[in-house]
């Protein structure tokens, strides 16, 4: 193969890829990634056989092939290059990258022995807008656990309604729920794509929340994301311009979370999230001995976060709140509360409970879309 | 084909080719996979995704094929399909998912009083039987058949347990009664208040006007003639209005020394049970409760090796969360297994060795004081508190003699050290802050 690249569209190109190359990886080959010319493109593979993502440059391409090159040395040889364009050649098992005054010769694998990312998309189940699928998903994907071994707790749940869908995420101790709208205003996406996705998100999907904190990171907001479904492939495929995330779909049944949704609120108090996040990484110094735990004392017209540590001392900050029903109080794990008011965006939040031992339901005034539940802490008096 | 038949054939294959294949790749391609069925000649493996699945057909087809038919038998084509294994543990699901009764609705409680002290969850047996049925019948009958209702029994057993349980049933009864609940330094506490400001009506006011009053350790009344006559006067009147007595102690009345005869033989007059050390059986069902409490599930198993491995009932709550924490921290469940490792530690730090000037050191740590200081003649009460911790300590975990504590601690008498043991002795047993003391000392010991 051979082709002529500009440097910086391939260098910004590395930092998302290598997302799916694992520096720890047991395997030689899945320490490297794939370079395929065909026709007038780059074509940019990298997987840990769990997901796997893919991207494109266009080039003066000048000879079809491809060949693969171990990431690490290779991505950082090419973040050093200054000049504007490089050539990239074969020759027989090696790999020459060349520019005016630098060359440098790789050792290469060839590409059959790297794995097929996907053999094909499958099938189109949904066209949305990325910035406004992003913002809805960055509230969610952070509930999800990380713990590989609860593997039905590491997925986000991608559910079906009558408008649009539902993302749900869950790690045993908190939940996040959003409720995404079919048609994002009038995206290109347009009416069409909106009802085509209607009638093909008809089952409920869990998707790997590994795959979707990809998907937040894709960069140029302004596109369209596509998603691609392979049931008997247990395949999902995410594309946004000219990058793809693959990764495989969740078989395990999600909690019922329905059930656990509080319905007989006692008292509900509104707050401004910024001044809240102040208090509570306040209180969290304090708490950071003491199992991380911040109590709440819902009152009249604020809120009283405190914590306590035996051995450091204790911590009380007010926020002006507005309380409707019964004055209460509640305990938190404050990591949880922490990772909700930096997630949302929204100013106003408001945070509803049944009585010290149930959820904690965290709620953004005026949208009622979205929900955050955080199991409390039980202290004592 | 049964599903243990597929299980035991692909073990087989997967050994084949562990020999055969590269740790690499088969950590890596062939952990994950199974074999999900064989039918009409067909082999079916699954593998979590279309990447594995096309290394492994790219690979290692043929070497699979050969060793399943050596262990089939049979000529056998071979099928992937992308598939994760199913999960199976639900109820890993997290406290958010658990299975919760509806709390009960909090309708305040008495203070100084835990609510959570009850009779319903109060373990009976042979040995506190008695106590836990005159303790019901107290309530039943207010003030009329046993007055007063005195408790004895060495620590943790379950003295103050059942006090707080006659408490909180009675308060359920009738809310509007006026309870008073404490501890006899409280009591004492307030009589000397009282003497003090000179305000003793009020005080007389407040305990002649209650209707159940009870005094928890009422041993440490021992010596003190004025909170002794505040306490019999209170005492007599009491009892003409009808109102409840409940007291408890470590010993029986009469043994109770430098107590005023007339107190003591009223003491005695109502109705006197003690409790026993728990039993087997006992402690075991104590454990079903606790871990109840912190909603674990802790197999039958486990809570009699539990059981076996201490005496009194606060340490089995020790034990009890050790092992749920160490579930908790490893995501595992509680076997017996687990509950061996949790023990294992403890046994391990308790048997690390500690040499004396250690103890001295963390016990001047813990005080900040320093060790010329405890080893000094000067008698302040805070060095004497913590030079008999410290003789405590060295020798309950050095099991030095009397003799050589003293020689090491300033050429003390042994006499001196004899009456130090076992005044702390008595105080771990009996004063949490003096146990806390002691527990946090035995932290920094143990770094």
């Amino acid at each position: 193969m051979k082709a002529t690249v500009n440097t910086q569209d391939l260098q910004k190109k590395f930092s998302f890829l290598q997302h799916a190359v694992s520096s720890r990886a047991q395997l030689p080959i899945l320490l490297n990634i794939l370079l395929e010319v065909s026709g007038k493109t780059l074509v940019l593979r990298g997987t840990d056989l769990e997901i796997g993502i893919e991207t494109t440059v266009v080039i003066h391409g000048e000879e079809e092939g491809g060949i693969t090159v171990p990431a690490k040395p290779f991505t950082e040889l090419i973040a050093t290059i200054p000049d504007e364009t490089l050539t990239l050649q074969t020759q027989e098992n090696s790999l020459h990258v060349v520019t005016k005054r630098t060359k440098s010769v790789f050792q290469t694998t060839p590409k059959d022995e790297f794995p097929r990312l996907y053999l094909e998309k499958g099938e189109l189940v949904a066209t949305l807008p990325v910035s406004l699928f992003q913002e809805d998903l960055s509230c969610v994907v952070f509930a999800a656990s990380t713990d590989t071994t609860r593997i039905n707790l590491s997925g986000v749940l991608l559910k079906p309604q009558e408008r649009g869908f539902l993302l749900v995420a869950t790690d045993g101790y908190r939940l996040s729920l959003k409720r995404s709208p079919v048609s994002y205003g009038t995206g290109k996406s347009g009416e069409k794509e909106a009802a085509a996705m209607k009638n093909q998100i008809d089952t409920t999907l869990l998707i790997p929340a590994r795959v979707f904190r990809e998907v937040l990171s894709l960069r140029g907001g302004s596109g369209d994301l596509s998603i691609f479904v392979t049931k008997e492939q247990n395949q999902v495929i995410f594309t946004m311009g000219d990058t793809l995330v693959v990764g495989r779909l969740i078989d395990a049944s999600f909690p019922g979370y329905e059930k656990i949704l509080p319905t007989d609120i006692a008292s509900t108090i509104t707050f401004d999230r910024e001044e809240m996040l102040k208090a509570v990484k306040m209180c969290s110094i304090f708490a950071r001995d003491a199992a991380n735990i911040i109590k709440f004392s819902l009152r009249k017209d604020k809120i009283i976060v405190s914590s306590q540590a035996a051995s450091l001392g204790e911590n009380t900050v007010v926020v002006e709140a507005k309380l409707e029903g019964e004055e209460n109080e509640i305990a938190f794990n404050a990591r949880y509360v922490l990772d909700i008011l930096v997630n949302v965006t929204k100013d106003e939040v408001y945070l509803e409970m049944t009585g010290p031992l149930n959820p904690g339901v965290f709620k953004i005034q005026g949208d009622s879309s979205f929900l955050h539940l955080i199991m409390p802490i039980r202290v004592q008096g | 084909m049964q599903n243990d038949h597929l299980t035991a054939i692909w073990q087989a294959v997967l050994q084949d080719l562990h020999a055969t294949v590269s740790k690499a790749n088969f950590i890596t391609l062939f952990q994950t996979t199974v074999l999900i069925s064989f039918d009409d000649g067909i082999a079916t493996v699954s593998a979590p995704s279309m990447m594995i699945i096309d290394l492994l057909q790219k690979r290692f087809s043929p070497a699979i094929q050969a060793s399943l038919e050596k262990h089939l038998g049979s000529q056998v084509s071979l099928l992937f399909v992308p598939k994760t294994p199913r999960a199976q543990a639900i109820h890993k699901q997290g406290p958010l998912f658990a299975q919760e009764e509806p709390a009960k609705p909090l309708i305040g409680h008495l203070p100084r009083v835990r609510p959570d002290y009850t009779f319903q969850n109060f373990a009976v047996s042979g040995s506190n039987k008695l106590a836990f049925v005159s303790a019901q019948s107290i309530v039943a009958n207010m003030g009329h058949v046993y007055n007063p209702f005195f408790i004895y029994g060495p620590v943790g057993v379950g003295k103050t347990h059942l006090m707080h349980a006659i408490a909180n049933e009675e308060y359920q009864k009738a809310p509007e009664k006026k309870i008073i609940y404490l501890t006899s330094e409280e009591f004492t506490n307030e009589v000397v208040d009282a003497i003090r400001t000179n305000d003793t009506a009020r005080m007389k006011k407040k305990f002649r006007s209650s209707q159940l009053l009870m005094i928890d350790d009422i041993q440490f009344i021992e010596g003190k003639e004025k909170v002794q006559e505040e306490l019999f006067h209170t005492f007599n009147i009491l009892i003409d209005n009808g109102a409840q007595i409940c007291l408890s102690s470590d010993r029986p009345p009469q043994e109770i020394k430098r107590l005023e005869a007339r107190l003591s033989s009223r003491f005695a007059g109502g109705l006197t049970v003690d409790i026993g050390k728990p039993d087997l059986e006992l402690k075991t069902a104590i454990l079903g409760i606790k871990a109840q409490k912190y909603n674990a599930i802790l197999p039958n198993d486990v809570a009699l090796f539990l059981a076996e491995q201490v005496e009194d009932t606060r340490s089995l709550e020790g034990l009890l969360l050790r092992v749920i924490t160490l579930a908790a921290t490893g995501n595992e469940d509680i076997t017996l297994d687990l509950a061996k490792r949790a023990i294992g530690q403890v046994a391990k730090e308790g048997r690390e060795h500690v040499h004396a000037d250690d103890v001295i050191k963390s016990v001047c740590d813990f005080y900040r004081i320093k060790s010329t200081q405890l080893k000094g003649p000067k008698r302040d009460a805070s060095l004497v508190k913590a030079r008999q911790v410290c003789m405590y300590l060295l020798k309950r975990d050095l099991e030095m003699t009397y003799a050589d504590i003293g020689n090491i601690l300033g050429g003390r008498d042994h006499t001196t050290v004899m009456h130090g043991v076992e005044k702390m002795e008595n105080l771990v047993e009996n004063k949490a802050h003096v146990f806390e003391d002691i527990q946090g000392i035995t932290m920094l010991l143990r770094g």
